[in-house]
């Protein structure tokens, strides 16, 4: 089973505990700008917060276009062969996302290889903004929300003691979209 | 300055041992090389500020609005490291808006990426022939004239900085109108909505022509034991996050104060004449929640968010969007001015952000003048057209325009509560202020350790020294004086002791956080093993440096009294209503806090302490 690291813009915050972390584990300095994730701001129309990080793409870009062979994957995992990179930054301009990164002081571009299996970041996020989850469980936020949505316009029907009720799920709470 | 190398070696961690000196009359930035001695004793942040400023005093006398004043950004050795809210910068100078040594924290990312920049430390100096602002390239500086930034507001400027640098990831700090026509309480923002609040700091900007800093660095950060500031890191995460209020804090962040603020009956109301607001429902965080909150922020490296982003969906004020309110704001700008609609709050939040103000001293003056108004102390005629009536919102931000602006009333306004007082004596008693700072949004009247706190802050009457008010009515008040001069000691020490870290004080103030982890923090960074009781000394030592500084200025004892109100002005609400603090009892702690300090009975540090500050730092 795959899993994937997924985004909830919403809940981000900007803290960069993510990028803090990244940079540490994956390179061993205290430097978000060494990191595999980044935390991009937009204000104040409109007000976004969104770490960008690699989707792990089934058909990627980045792989597609190294000219060198490059990018290599495992497990569904894409990571950079240090050996065979070039450094053209092919695979930079190419992502669709920007999730792959220069360093002034790297040789080669670097991404988010998901931390061969534990993603540190999503254990460091305060927000719960980054998830890490199995393929299938993708959407289902979204698929909730919809739901979650949908039952707020209609008027359902029951029964409690025997007496008929009509419920407007809109009136009682909020209704929360969980993962 | 002597040019003699002395020891280094002994901190193998968290200084780049660089403070660069940039000098706009001579378009030239020198670095500044430090040794181990100055480290130690100074840590960063405040300190780093509070030392350079004093060398600077020595060389002639220093007029805050002048060419020759020194602004000093200066983050601490713990910014931007993976530790809890390490995010925190100082910006100190001499104020503009008290005359004496002035600093205002700042949160966001700024401070980190000014060391990722390579510097422990920025001082800045002289004055630019053009408006500009200074792009620091991983250390690099360049002064850039940029004419065009002329009147543009604090976070419009911040955009148009990272457009015409194209890097949407440098950090920017910058200044509104009121920091160019240098009205003495404007702030300095960043990362759109923080900001270097009190004490005028955005003025000091605006009389050197600069408009704004750049920083962009991606240097590592320099710590010596990186797998041990890891460990002490995580559990201290881990015990924030397991703390029962932090889901809340979260959601309310420094809202949550109104509520308990308002149920202790200390919350500024009608200029600080009451403490309690009968509509503080309409104006709390659960109104936030509920009808304005669209999402959380944080400062760099905080699990916490306090910050909240607000959105007005309805109404007059629709589209309104600030990053805010903070307590503070809300309170100034809310039961402060009897204001019970929390959209206006919003939209003057976003006024004075924009225009680059402070909150609470805007709150504040513009509450006096209605207080003012309402008693006769001030004639229609004196305020020049402007409409302020308790709650009258067209007129409050007519207010914050005018000063902004310098017109009219608003000219006066502009120079703070000791230019206010200046014009009109009569004033004079029913203005919150020490030292010309005016009075954060905490009564004072009630708890006697409260007003020390206040009455002896090395900056003037703010909050962020000593913020005692909650462990005293916590312990009921008939405590001795003596255990509340220390509790305003301890308080004068840990707190600043942040500030020179270069963290934030939340997670102590409101998660319970150990401060002994901040020793752990700094031991693992540094590679010297070091005490909590070791870092509150240096920061002990510092308040010592801060007070003599002001001592240059003529402060004494004279100084070191609380607003008048608190002993003539007895609440009618509230579970306060008719205290106030006798006049003997304040002698009396005032008296015993000097003693414990040290100092004389006219609140003078002793001429022999002077020669401590005067170890040379040490150029390359």
């Amino acid at each position: 089973m795959s899993w994937k690291l997924a985004v909830v813009p919403e809940r981000c915050s900007g803290c960069k505990l993510c990028e803090l972390v990244c940079s540490i584990h994956r390179f061993g300095v205290n430097n978000p700008k060494k990191s595999a994730i980044r935390v991009m701001v937009v204000y104040p129309h409109p007000i976004i917060r969104m770490p960008i990080v690699c989707r792990q793409c089934k058909v990627a870009k980045c792989m597609e276009n190294c000219p060198t062979g490059a990018i290599v994957t495992k497990d569904g995992i894409y990571d950079i062969d240090e050996e065979k990179c070039i450094s053209c930054q092919q695979c930079v301009i190419s992502c669709p996302f920007g999730a792959i990164f220069l360093h002034d002081e790297m040789e080669t571009p670097f991404k988010c290889n998901l931390c061969n299996g534990t993603p540190h970041c999503v254990d460091a996020c305060p927000k719960n903004a980054l998830l890490f989850l199995p393929e299938h469980v993708l959407g289902q936020a979204q698929r909730m929300a919809s739901v979650l949505k949908y039952a707020h316009m209609k008027e359902v029907e029951y029964v409690e003691r025997g007496e008929r009720k009509v419920l407007k799920y809109a009136d009682i709470e909020k209704g929360k979209g969980e993962d | 300055m002597p040019t003699s190398k002395k020891e280094k070696g002994k901190i193998k961690g968290g200084y780049f041992w660089k403070i660069l000196w940039v000098d706009l009359d001579r378009e030239e930035a020198i670095p500044l090389e430090f040794d181990d001695a100055f480290a130690l004793k100074y840590i960063g942040g405040r300190g780093f500020a509070a030392k350079l400023l004093w060398d600077h005093l020595h060389k002639g006398p220093i007029h805050p609005l002048g060419p020759e004043n020194l602004l000093v950004i200066s983050p601490g050795p713990l910014a931007g490291l993976y530790l809890p809210a390490s995010g925190k910068t100082s910006f100190a100078s001499i104020s503009p808006e008290t005359g004496i040594y002035g600093d205002s924290s700042m949160g966001g990312s700024f401070g980190a990426e000014l060391r990722q920049a390579g510097l422990d430390a920025l001082a800045i100096t002289g004055k630019a022939r053009t408006l500009c602002y200074l792009w620091i390239d991983n250390g690099q500086v360049k002064i850039i004239p940029n004419e065009r930034l002329r009147g543009k507001g604090s976070l419009e400027t911040e955009g148009l900085v990272k457009e015409e640098l194209k890097d949407e990831h440098a950090k920017v700090a910058t200044i509104g109108v009121a920091g160019e026509n240098r009205v003495r309480f404007a702030c300095v923002n960043s990362d759109w909505g923080r900001n270097a609040g009190r004490t005028g700091i955005g003025a000091v900007m605006g009389s050197k022509n600069l408009k704004a800093i750049a920083v962009r660095g991606s240097k590592d950060l320099p710590v010596f034991d990186l797998p041990r500031l890891q460990r002490v890191s995580e559990a201290s995460f881990r015990s924030l996050r397991e703390n029962k209020n932090f889901t809340f804090w979260q959601e309310q962040g420094l809202m949550s104060v109104i509520d308990y603020v308002n149920e202790a009956g200390v919350m500024p109301t009608f200029n600080f004449r009451e403490g309690t607001f009968e509509h503080a429902k309409k104006v709390n965080g659960y109104e936030m929640l509920l009808k304005y909150k669209i999402g959380d922020t944080s400062c760099f490296a905080c699990p916490m968010a306090c910050g909240n982003v607000c959105l007005v969906k309805e109404g007059k004020y629709r589209g309104t969007v600030v990053e805010g309110p903070e307590y503070e704001t809300a309170c100034m700008f809310g039961p402060n001015i009897g204001v019970q609609n929390f959209a206006a709050i919003l939209k003057a939040n976003q006024l004075c952000d924009e225009l680059g103000m402070d909150t609470i001293t805007a709150g504040s003056l513009i509450g006096v003048l209605m207080e003012a108004h309402e008693s006769g102390l001030l004639s229609e005629r004196d305020l020049d057209g402007l409409h302020l009536k308790w709650g009258e919102e067209e007129g409050i931000f007519e207010a914050v325009q005018r000063i902004a602006h310098r017109k009219g009333i608003g000219d006066i306004l502009a120079e703070g509560c000791l230019g206010v007082m200046k014009q009109w004596p009569q004033l004079r008693p029913i203005i919150s202020q020490v030292k010309g700072l005016e009075q954060s949004a905490y009564d004072a009247r009630i708890a006697i350790s409260m007003a020390l706190g206040y009455a002896t802050s090395d900056i003037g009457a703010h909050h962020a020294r000593a913020w005692t008010i909650a462990k005293e009515l916590e312990m009921g008040m008939n405590w001795p004086l003596e255990k509340k001069a220390d509790l305003v000691i301890y308080h004068q020490t840990l707190r600043p002791l942040f500030d020179m870290l270069g963290v934030c004080r939340l997670p102590w103030i409101e998660l319970g956080f150990d401060e002994h982890r901040y020793a752990e923090f700094y031991s693992a960074v540094t590679g010297v093993e070091t005490t909590l009781n070791d870092l509150l000394q240096r920061s002990m030592d510092l308040y010592d440096l801060t007070r003599l500084i002001n001592m240059k200025f003529g402060i004494s004892r004279k100084d070191d009294y609380p607003p008048e109100r608190v002993f003539t002005l007895p609440m009618t609400e509230g579970p306060h209503a008719g205290k106030i603090l006798k006049r003997e009892d304040y002698e009396e702690i005032l008296d015993i806090y000097y003693q414990k300090r040290g100092w004389t009975r006219d609140g003078l540090v002793d001429e022999k302490k002077i020669a401590n500050f005067n170890d040379p730092l040490v150029t390359s």
